[in-house]
């Protein structure tokens, strides 16, 4: 349980962090906030005096710095992240729409992912040092020196612009999911088949796996008895880690598809000095990634109950 | 470890089916503004431009104003008190009529918000039987044009939340809204009861999509059967397609520089003259905008009237352009940088990358200015900096595109921008003349001899330095019928297109 | 997991990581040795026009040469993220010394904060701090400093805690040596080549954050020549001039896939 109680330590500060950051940013606009909130608002053609008059009354953006930072700490610690300053709508709600979007794409792009590297990676860990290794680890480097938004536009210049085969941008229908989930499943995979390769090529290298083949059992059985369980383990807790990646790569990606997620809300926000939703999306985003990595580890003590501390 | 995988695969295909398919009577439409919400004041030009919902007062491509859901308007005598008379049998999308008092209620919500209503001297808007009748504190001859712009949207009374924040849009136009999920998209389908005519696509869609690049390849694949606002590099790649078709018209909005008139270094008309010369307009049209021809005055012909033919053009030629600097004292440094009284002839120019266009013809000038010896450096920041800049009278020069529709009446930009200046519009400038000649025009008197006398000072003044006219460019997927771009930037005219037998 | 299984590092490997980083940085240094010109200099006949002895990558779609644009790119972003790389290797080395060194409250409380900022994506912070920050350069280095020197502190730490108890280090302090010398002869050794792989893999993810930020067009402004902004600035010009977009989407990978090399080829 000391897992799940330092987990809980780590989404206090990441909340603290979270809250402090946007603190600051709110505080620290250059220029007015009145002014880059209205612009946001009522569009360039329209942003002028009265409307950033407007926004200024009805935020009131002016008054002193400490009492402003406790009330802003103490909004967040009651879980009221307010209203989005260019919607008027409130944060969580906004939010609720994005999160289902991005957790399809994020979804879509780790299954992916898993269909692809591991594998391939056990594949080539079953037989290290042949040619079929060695050019998995050439490709997979190569892929991971490859950031996701380039991926993104390789895949739109081939994929769309070229061959015409796939949407460049859009959502809501089964096909425009394919080339954002492959952006991002590619680099994913990219580590996903190094971790299995290894972890494969460490397994097979046992005494117990070769004993098991000894005794009797088929490979197929060993792979499955004794390969893959010891396999996913540090899979697992790898993709616990990789979740950052993911998240980073969502904003990304979404920003140049157009998907309607909170990666794409996030870029938004931050260019219209939304600062309640940056500080709703970063949140849900940290505090995402801490649960992720709490049932994570509890998994991976359920897998390999050697490992749980 | 199967469990995990095969539950991931049924998601991946249950994800497949769940999501919802597209019929083929549905028309989709792309365009860069974001949804904001269901607030007139910040997205109803979205909802206007859908088919969505309706203002009293309508406009033609050319500018005329038509009935919309006042079928006729008349005015007093003195100017003050305004008659619209309301169209019958009006349904909202709700099913409530719509009643000279919902219109007095909706109009009352719209200039308690920023924007151009806000600013009219309106003394009471009071609902009589049919009608509507507004009691002004003083003449305003384009009354009816600010009632055509989008913010003066009807909408029904419950569309509306207690603090007068919409919260659902229940118009009255030909097309209701099905699903509206900001920020990126809207579903419609045709209203059975609208008053006039029924559409012939009975469902559209609209998708938000902000960058250039991606709204052009959903045109180039057929995402997307009608995409608003293409790049100039689009516009050249996609006419060669035969997928679809492209549409492009003249709008009254120009690209232009605002001058910090009071600005030591541009307070005198040569210096400011003496930029305008330095800027090849024509090289700048043909390769950044991709356009025929830059802009010779401030009104575009598109702006009818307003454009003065007889204005004297303005005219590339750096040399003229130093001669007139060394004429203000202005001397040649060893980097070839002017300077007088040991200060260097260095300005700041602010600019905002939301029309991508704007950073581009930004490092264009930077060059040109160069080349008289002016030098530049480039801010391109949020858009809200150039107002914000204007009244802290920090702003030194913004690169801009200024719309002269907001309403479909160009004396309401006019108004405020030159007379006598404004956030949009000229700084640090004054002229007793234009102000007393745009009052006259915005309270019914005058014509065109004010209208050309105004587009003659600012041509003489340059209080802004005009660069280019623009283009409004849409794409059409091939097979669709009656596509046309509404110059006012008022509708995407969706209920007239057609699906191609 | 034993260096037995891994297949041998090749021996090509380090050739092929020393020619691809030497090219790059020879180009960024030397190219406009080569050829002299300027990469904001525009001449609108010239958009888009193809290779000349002035310009040997041709122009983009201002006129201006990709050759001089390429160049200060590829000086513009390494340097931010060596600066960058630098600070937060300093923070996280003095910060894990301290940790491992005090153990307590400070440790538990640096700890805490390290946890706490891995769980939150890079370039989501990166995005908080430039929205502070004044300039876009100073903003990219605070806010990428903030996000790398947490792997500096967790692998010092780790690193020195399993040093400082060791028989050796004991032995030193018994004799009298002081904790500077420890450190310098035992601990350093010990946690050099972990750097050298954290900084080029944090250089890495420096450089490719900028690019991806700049290519959402909220990194580097135009017309600064950045290279997800070169990218993001001719991907409309991709069927009329392929090459130009080519450019800096090929230098963008050789400078990735040599740093990427160089951070494994280390590791094990």
């Amino acid at each position: 349980m000391t897992i799940l109680v330092s987990r809980l330590v780590q989404a206090v500060v990441v909340a603290l962090l979270v809250g402090a950051a946007t603190f600051a940013m709110m505080r620290s606009l250059p220029g007015d906030a009145a002014w880059r909130i209205a612009a946001g608002r009522y569009g360039y053609d329209n942003v002028n005096v009265a409307a950033a008059e407007a926004v200024r009354a009805e935020l009131g953006l002016d008054g002193p710095w400490l009492g402003a930072f406790l009330q802003w700490m103490g909004d967040l610690f009651r879980l009221d992240f307010g209203v989005s300053l260019v919607s008027g709508q409130p944060v969580i709600a906004e939010i609720g729409h994005q999160l289902g979007a991005s957790l399809w794409l994020a979804l879509a792009a780790v299954g992916l992912s898993l269909v692809i590297g591991p594998p391939l990676g056990i594949l080539a860990g079953l037989r290290p040092g042949s040619l079929f290794d060695r050019v998995l680890l050439v490709v997979s480097t190569a892929l991971k020196a490859v950031p996701q938004f380039l991926m993104a536009l390789i895949l739109i210049l081939v994929l769309s612009v070229q061959l015409g085969w796939l949407p460049a941008a859009g959502y809501g229908q089964p096909r425009h999911f394919i080339l954002p989930a492959f952006a991002l499943a590619l680099g994913l995979a990219a580590v996903n088949a190094r971790i299995a390769r290894d972890a494969m090529a460490s397994v097979g290298a046992m005494p117990f796996y070769a004993f098991a083949q000894w005794k009797g059992l088929s490979r197929a059985q060993v792979l499955w008895r004794h390969g893959l369980r010891n396999v996913s383990v540090p899979l697992l807790t790898y993709l616990g880690l990789q979740f950052v990646l993911l998240v980073e790569g969502v904003v990304v990606i979404e920003s140049i598809v157009g998907w309607p997620g909170i990666g794409h809300a996030l870029v938004h926000a931050v260019f219209a000095r939304d600062v309640p939703m940056v500080q709703g999306t970063a949140l849900m985003l940290g505090l995402g990634f801490v649960l992720v990595n709490a049932l994570i580890d509890l998994l991976a003590a359920r897998i390999d109950p050697r490992g749980a501390r | 470890m199967q469990n995990p995988f095969r539950s991931l695969l049924a998601g991946l295909v249950a994800l497949g089916l769940a999501l919802p398919g597209h019929a083929g009577t549905t028309l989709d439409v792309a365009a860069p503004f974001e949804i904001q919400s269901p607030e007139p004041s910040t997205t109803g030009h979205i909802f206007t431009r859908m088919g969505i919902a309706e203002t009293l007062v309508d406009a033609d491509p050319q500018g005329r104003l038509l009935p919309g859901l006042a079928t006729g308007w008349s005015v007093s005598e003195d100017g003050l008190t305004w008659r619209f008379t309301l169209r019958e049998n009006v349904l909202f999308h709700d099913g409530t009529p719509m009643t000279p008092a919902t219109v007095a209620g909706a109009l009352e919500i719209a200039r308690g918000k920023p924007g151009p209503l806000a600013s009219l001297p309106i003394a009471a808007l009071t609902p009589e039987p049919g009608a509507l009748v507004i009691a002004l504190g003083e003449p305003v001859a384009a009354l009816p044009a600010f009632l055509a712009e989008a913010r003066a949207q009807i909408l029904a009374p419950s569309a509306y939340g207690p603090d007068g924040q919409a919260v659902a849009v229940i118009g009255t136009g030909p097309y209701r809204v099905t699903s509206l999920t900001p920020p990126l998209s809207l579903r419609a389908t045709a209203f059975p009861e609208y008053w006039g005519a029924q559409p012939n696509v009975p469902a559209v869609t609209y998708t938000a999509v902000g960058r250039a690049e991606t709204r052009a390849l959903m045109a180039e694949s057929g995402d997307a059967d009608f995409v608003f606002t293409l790049d100039p590099a689009t516009v050249t790649r996609l006419s060669r397609s035969d997928a679809v078709e492209i549409l492009s018209v003249a709008i009254p909005r120009s690209l232009l520089l605002k001058v910090n008139a009071a600005h030591p270094f541009l307070n005198s008309p040569e210096a400011r003259r003496a930029l305008s010369l330095a800027i090849d307009r024509a090289g700048l049209a043909q390769a950044v905008l991709r356009y025929p021809q830059g802009a010779d005055q401030l009104f575009p012909p598109a702006m009818g009237d307003w454009h003065n033919p007889a204005l004297d053009p303005l005219a590339h030629d750096p040399d003229a352009a130093r001669a007139l600097l060394a004429g203000l004292g202005w001397v040649p440094g060893p980097d070839g940088i002017l300077s007088r009284d040991g200060q260097r002839l260095a300005l700041t120019l602010t600019t905002y990358p939301d029309r991508p266009e704007l950073p581009l013809v930004a490092a264009v000038l930077e060059q040109q200015f160069r080349a008289i010896g002016v030098e530049l450096t480039i801010n391109s920041t949020n858009s809200s900096e150039i107002p914000a800049g204007h009244q802290a009278g920090t702003l030194e020069l913004g690169l801009l595109a200024r719309n002269f529709a907001l309403i479909p009446d160009p004396i309401g930009t006019i108004l405020s921008d030159y007379a006598p200046g404004g956030d949009w519009g000229a700084m640090g400038w004054q002229n007793a003349e234009i102000a007393a000649l745009a009052q006259a025009l915005a309270r019914g008197e005058g014509g065109d001899a004010e209208r050309a006398r105004i587009a003659a000072i600012l041509q003489e003044q340059l209080p802004v330095i005009p660069i280019a006219w623009y283009q409004q460019t849409l794409a059409v997927r091939t097979g669709i019928e009656g596509a046309v771009i509404d110059p006012w930037e008022r509708s995407f005219g969706l209920p007239g297109l057609r699906f191609a037998e | 997991m034993t260096a037995a299984v891994l297949p041998r590092a090749l021996p090509t490997g380090r050739i092929l990581v020393a020619a691809i980083l030497g090219l790059v940085a020879a180009f960024a240094l030397l190219g406009p040795v080569l050829v002299p010109g300027d990469p904001f200099a525009q001449s609108l006949m010239k958009s888009l026009a193809g290779p000349e002895p002035a310009a040997p990558f041709g122009y983009d779609h201002l006129g201006r040469s990709l050759w001089h644009r390429l160049v200060h790119a590829l000086r513009l972003s390494p340097l931010i993220a060596l600066a960058a790389v630098a600070t937060a290797a300093a923070a996280g080395l003095v910060l894990g010394v301290v940790a491992a060194l005090r153990g307590g409250w400070v440790e538990r409380l640096l700890v805490i904060l390290a946890d706490a900022l891995l769980a939150l994506p890079g370039l989501l912070m990166v995005l908080i701090v430039l929205a502070i920050m004044p300039g876009t350069a100073t903003g990219f280095w605070a806010g990428l400093s903030l996000v790398l020197w947490v792997e500096f502190f967790r692998l010092t730490r780790a690193t020195a805690r399993a040093t400082l108890a060791s028989p050796a280090v004991q032995a030193a302090r018994l004799l009298g040596f002081g904790w500077p010398y420890v450190l310098r002869t035992h601990l350093w050794p010990e946690i050099a080549p972990l750097m050298l792989t954290a900084a080029a893999f944090g250089t890495a993810t420096a450089i490719m954050g900028i690019a991806a930020l700049g290519f959402v067009s909220v990194g580097m402004r135009a017309p600064t020549p950045e290279l997800g902004l070169m990218m993001v600035e001719l991907l409309p010009y991709w069927r009329e001039a392929p090459m130009a977009l080519l450019t800096p989407v090929l230098a963008t990978f050789a400078l990735l896939l040599g740093l990427t090399l160089l951070a494994g080829g280390h590791r094990t």
